[in-house]
């Protein structure tokens, strides 16, 4: 299995994934930094207190890394289909399971990585910026930091599962401009912000949503031995 | 084991239309098969199958000595194939490609790579990504890919497309040498018998989806497609000379003026002068012979029953 995934890993050149998740990273920093400083020149603060900054930063994060993680499964996923290497793939002395199943993992773990990291990346540049230039109320203490560690931790684990939902419109059309479409519009509907109330602060509908997820994944592999490929 | 594959009624149908039906294919053992058939015969329908990508509506296929399931993994590292266009991760050189096709076949040795490109004269590439590659060298490549593994069954889907002349003639001397000297069972399948013709040991015939004929060739250049043709106006007169007094019983009318007499043990000379003793104007009497391609068009011809 780890050597699928090598394979796949080396398959998609995913250093260039990685290379664009930290372009996506300066990106979700410097938005950050823009609202930070316009609220600041009209007087207001962006933040009430530090646990509203560190949801900020992980809804971006997760918003991001959720298309991302779409965009991700279109190239190792759907456009094996479209471009019909899937028949060269399935010719191989190797169970359809496993080929699918590591590509899968790819997807989960990158995405599940990426928002870990993503978010401690912005976090510590806002967070240093903070010192210079105070922007957030309140003071920052251990309880803070433990708490909303765990909150990202696990919305990064039902986000990365999440991810998964768009391979169900994906693979219907063969598409990955759908799959990406699907992606974005999940996204947005889950952690679309109304007055500081989201889907995602409701935990069923996350976790919910993750089993979903995880279910298309499983539908997906669950008969494909049997499964005519057709070009 | 003297057969690498077998089918046994081997039937598809997409939903609920038969478009392969009940064929029972052999290729033995160190033969070369040309499988031969118009476009749309449903070739490539056979080899989904045989390759496991389809699966059979009903029916059998028996591979390498094993039985073919949903979980033959194991047989697929014996097989080397083309089907259809030949596709590679494009963005890869052909090297990355090959090198990915030899990790997941689980073959490891390193001069494989540079030996099959070598044989199908691939030069010059090493930096390009296969998506730069024109038709014909996408289709070098994806030989090269099917053969770097040394597989026992090489399957190869109309792979003379896109290829020059030069090219074409190179590719039956690979194809004759991979056979004779690496003892490769080789299935080619063409639309165009002139491709295959020379090399193939074994022609298997498929139009609309039905096998229509299994000859070995050495069966088909044997086989006396010589004829005497003669135009005549008298021509029941003739047919009755020509059993009469020559005793020919192996010819066919044509038209009503045109006589094919297929017996070889009898001169040119002898027909035209026993008829005209026998008072039958002949227009014309000639030697002909009809070629293969006569032979598999008629048979093609023939096989069209619903069309």
């Amino acid at each position: 299995m780890l050597k699928l995934i090598r394979l796949e890993m080396k398959k998609s050149k995913i250093r260039r994934y990685i290379k664009s998740a930290a372009f996506c990273n300066l990106g979700i920093l410097f938005f950050m930094i823009v609202f930070v400083f316009i609220d600041k020149m009209e007087g207001a603060s962006i933040f009430a207190d530090y646990d509203e900054a560190f949801l900020a930063v992980d809804v971006l994060v997760r918003v991001t890394f959720t298309i991302f993680a779409a965009v991700l499964m279109s190239g190792l996923i759907i456009n094996e289909y479209k471009n019909n290497t899937i028949s060269i793939l399935f010719t191989y002395p190797i169970s359809r399971k496993k080929l699918i199943i590591s590509k899968l993992l790819i997807v989960v773990i990158f995405t599940f990585v990426f928002i870990i990291i993503s978010n401690i990346f912005v976090n510590s540049a806002l967070l240093t910026l903070n010192i210079i230039n105070n922007f957030i109320p309140g003071n920052l203490s251990m309880t803070i930091i433990k708490e909303n560690s765990i909150k990202i931790v696990m919305n990064a684990l039902s986000s990365s599962c999440i991810s998964l939902i768009p391979l169900y419109f994906g693979m219907r059309k063969k598409s990955a401009s759908t799959t990406i479409v699907s992606s974005i519009l999940i996204a947005l509907i889950i952690n679309g912000n109304n007055y500081g109330f989201s889907l995602n602060s409701i935990v069923a509908i996350p976790i919910t949503l993750a089993a979903i997820g995880v279910s298309i994944a499983y539908l997906s592999i669950k008969d494909i031995e049997s499964k005519d490929i057709i070009s | 084991m003297t057969h690498i594959l077998k089918t046994y009624n081997l039937t598809k149908a997409f939903n609920g239309k038969e478009v392969i039906l009940n064929i029972n294919m052999s290729v033995k053992k160190g033969e070369i098969y040309g499988f031969l058939g118009p476009n749309g015969a449903g070739k490539t329908t056979v080899m989904r199958m045989i390759t496991n990508l389809l699966k059979p509506t009903s029916g059998e296929i028996e591979i390498l000595g094993e039985k073919l399931t949903d979980r033959s993994y194991e047989v697929l590292k014996r097989m080397g194939t083309i089907i259809e266009y030949p596709v590679f991760y494009d963005k890869l050189t052909a090297r990355e490609n090959l090198e990915l096709h030899c990790e997941y076949m689980g073959y490891y040795d390193k001069k494989a790579i540079d030996n099959a490109l070598k044989l199908v004269d691939l030069k010059g590439i090493d930096n390009k990504p296969v998506k730069e590659f024109s038709l014909g060298m996408k289709q070098r490549l994806g030989i090269a890919r099917a053969i770097t593994t040394k597989p026992e069954f090489l399957m190869l889907d109309e792979p003379i497309n896109g290829l020059d002349p030069i090219g074409i003639k190179e590719f039956r001397s690979l194809f004759k040498m991979l056979s004779k000297e690496y003892g490769m069972t080789v299935l080619i399948s063409t639309h165009i018998l002139g491709e295959i013709e020379q090399i193939a040991d074994t022609i298997g015939v498929i139009n609309n989806g039905r096998l229509l004929d299994e000859v070995p060739m050495d069966t088909i250049r044997g086989k006396n497609t010589d004829y005497i043709e003669v135009v005549t106006m008298n021509c029941k007169k003739a047919v009755y000379v020509l059993e009469d007094h020559l005793n020919i019983s192996n010819f066919r009318v044509i038209e009503n003026n045109i006589i094919r007499i297929y017996e070889d043990n009898i001169s040119q000379s002898h027909i035209s002068k026993t008829l005209i003793l026998n008072d039958v104007l002949i227009e014309s009497i000639s030697r002909k012979s009809s070629s293969l391609e006569d032979y598999f068009m008629n048979l093609l011809n023939g096989g069209v029953i619903d069309a």
